[in-house]
């Protein structure tokens, strides 16, 4: 089956100027110049959160949520979440198989059973622990997911967006507010000296509402809370299915690196391969805040929306080199991060990215963490992972997003 | 300043893209340079800098700087 496929450029971004090599791509992220131009329909999901906000605000608010991605959380996020929901997601596999040691199962689905507690943690919200509660909140995160970004959604977009808005108030009476209500009795608490600041839970809403400030409006941090639930599944999630295509394509072609599919090291390479030629996010748009020209020479004017093309730029051959369309785990970047614009570039850089990617990726120079993508690859081929050769799996036809709508596969060792 | 030779402050000028986040939080020990990216002030920072260096290593968008 096809496993590369080129961007077709959505609806929502025909008609303007399209840019598509690495080198223009770089220059329009970094500048100063340009503000966010996306999420302009996914307002009501994701308006004035820190994918959408700019300059003296982004820093603020990035500032604020730093804590949550420091060394000492991110340790603690992997080892004290992630691997054990890991193991745990794969235990209820493995009840499922009724003893005989194969189960057949959805790895888009099993995936986001994985994450979903971390979002919860990363984002404050509460009673994310039996399974039929995971799968609840897993659930409203796949919904939230399709509002967020409803740009892309092959559906018509009001009707998505009327939808899913519904949908939210099941999430926000379920999961949200109750969540809300803790935090804000707990900040009531430490404000009233019962409680020490180091008591309090260490999550965006206890930061938001702990700092809050009178410019917001009420559901600012309903908002906050949607881009954490969806950015810290969805990259993830896009990304394994393809990681796990490609790898295996990789070892019917290269068979004397199947032992390395346990190599941690080999499967750091590989992931960011996959997320180099599968992005969560294929394009952006931005706005010039005043005339610009390129040092291409492309003039943009004050005022003009611009679309940012990361897949074929991050294909770039100048940059990945000639086979740059192609997987290669051994890949060698100079002067670029291995996963491209998989993050995005310049301040809007994914502040979650470490999660992904972990703290020990290469141009990182640091340890202690492996990130989701290397975590739970090794723990699919642990579990004995195959696609199911009688049931491939299909890319999504409800959005235009390079992702895959069904996976199946067999995990043979549980 | 009194010297910690605990810290190595460096900052990755291929991995910097210039928002200069650092700078605004640890302006002793950051500047930008003429190239629009950031250079370390102080590599061997003294210990009442700890808070504002792992700040400013957490707040990099794109994680240039180690320590």
């Amino acid at each position: 089956m096809e496993t590369i496929r080129d961007l077709i450029p959505p609806p929502h971004i025909e008609g303007i100027k399209h840019f598509v090599d690495f080198a223009s791509v770089d220059e329009i992220l970094r500048s100063k110049d340009f503000r966010q131009g996306s999420h302009q329909e996914s307002q009501p999901f994701f308006g004035d959160s820190l994918l959408t906000i700019d300059h003296d605000v982004h820093f603020e608010r990035r500032r604020l949520q730093a804590p949550l991605f420091r060394k000492e959380a991110l340790e603690y996020y992997e080892h004290e979440e992630l691997l054990p929901l890991i193991e745990r997601a794969l235990e209820e596999c493995k009840e499922a198989s009724n003893g005989t040691g194969e189960i057949r199962t959805d790895l888009c689905a099993l995936v986001r059973t994985m994450l979903a507690r971390i979002s919860a943690v990363t984002t404050g919200i509460d009673g994310v622990d039996t399974q039929e509660r995971t799968d609840a909140f897993r659930t409203y995160i796949e919904q939230l997911g399709t509002g967020a970004t409803v740009e892309w959604s092959t559906e018509d977009h009001t009707t998505v967006i009327s939808r899913i808005l519904e949908i939210r108030e099941g999430f926000v009476e379920e999961f949200y507010a109750p969540s809300v209500e803790r935090r804000k009795d707990l900040i009531n608490q430490f404000r009233s000296g019962d409680l020490s600041e180091d008591d309090l839970p260490r999550d965006l809403l206890t930061l938001m509402y702990l700092h809050w400030n009178n410019d917001w409006d009420d559901e600012l941090p309903l908002r906050e809370a949607t881009l954490y639930l969806v950015a810290s599944s969805q990259t993830t999630t896009h990304a394994i299915p393809h990681l796990m295509i490609h790898l295996h394509e990789w070892f019917q072609e290269h068979p004397e690196d199947y032992e390395k599919r346990f190599n941690r090291e080999f499967l750091k390479r590989a992931g960011h391969e996959a997320i180099r030629l599968h992005l969560p996010s294929p394009a952006l748009l931005r706005i010039a805040l005043r005339d610009v020209v390129l040092s291409s020479g492309v003039k943009i004017l004050e005022g003009e929306r611009v679309a940012c093309l990361f897949t074929p730029a991050n294909r770039d051959v100048k940059v990945f080199g000639e086979d740059a369309r192609k997987f290669n785990p051994y890949r060698e970047t100079q002067n670029v991060k291995p996963w491209g614009f998989a993050f995005g570039g310049g301040e809007h850089t994914c502040i979650g990215r470490t999660l992904v990617t972990g703290l020990s990726a290469r141009t990182d120079n640091d340890d202690g963490t492996d990130g989701t993508l290397v975590n739970i690859a090794h723990a699919l081929f642990n579990a004995g992972i195959e696609l199911d050769p009688d049931d491939l799996p299909t890319y999504t036809e409800l959005s235009h997003h390079d992702a895959y709508g069904r996976f199946p596969i067999i995990l043979r060792n549980l | 300043m009194e010297k910690n030779n605990g810290y190595k402050l460096k900052i990755d000028p291929e991995i910097c893209q210039g928002t200069a986040y650092c700078v605004r939080v640890a302006p002793d020990l950051f500047r930008v340079n003429q190239g629009a990216t950031v250079d370390v002030i102080e590599s061997n920072p003294a210990p009442e800098y700890e808070e504002q260096i792992l700040e400013a290593a957490t707040l990099c968008p794109t994680r240039a700087i180690t320590y």
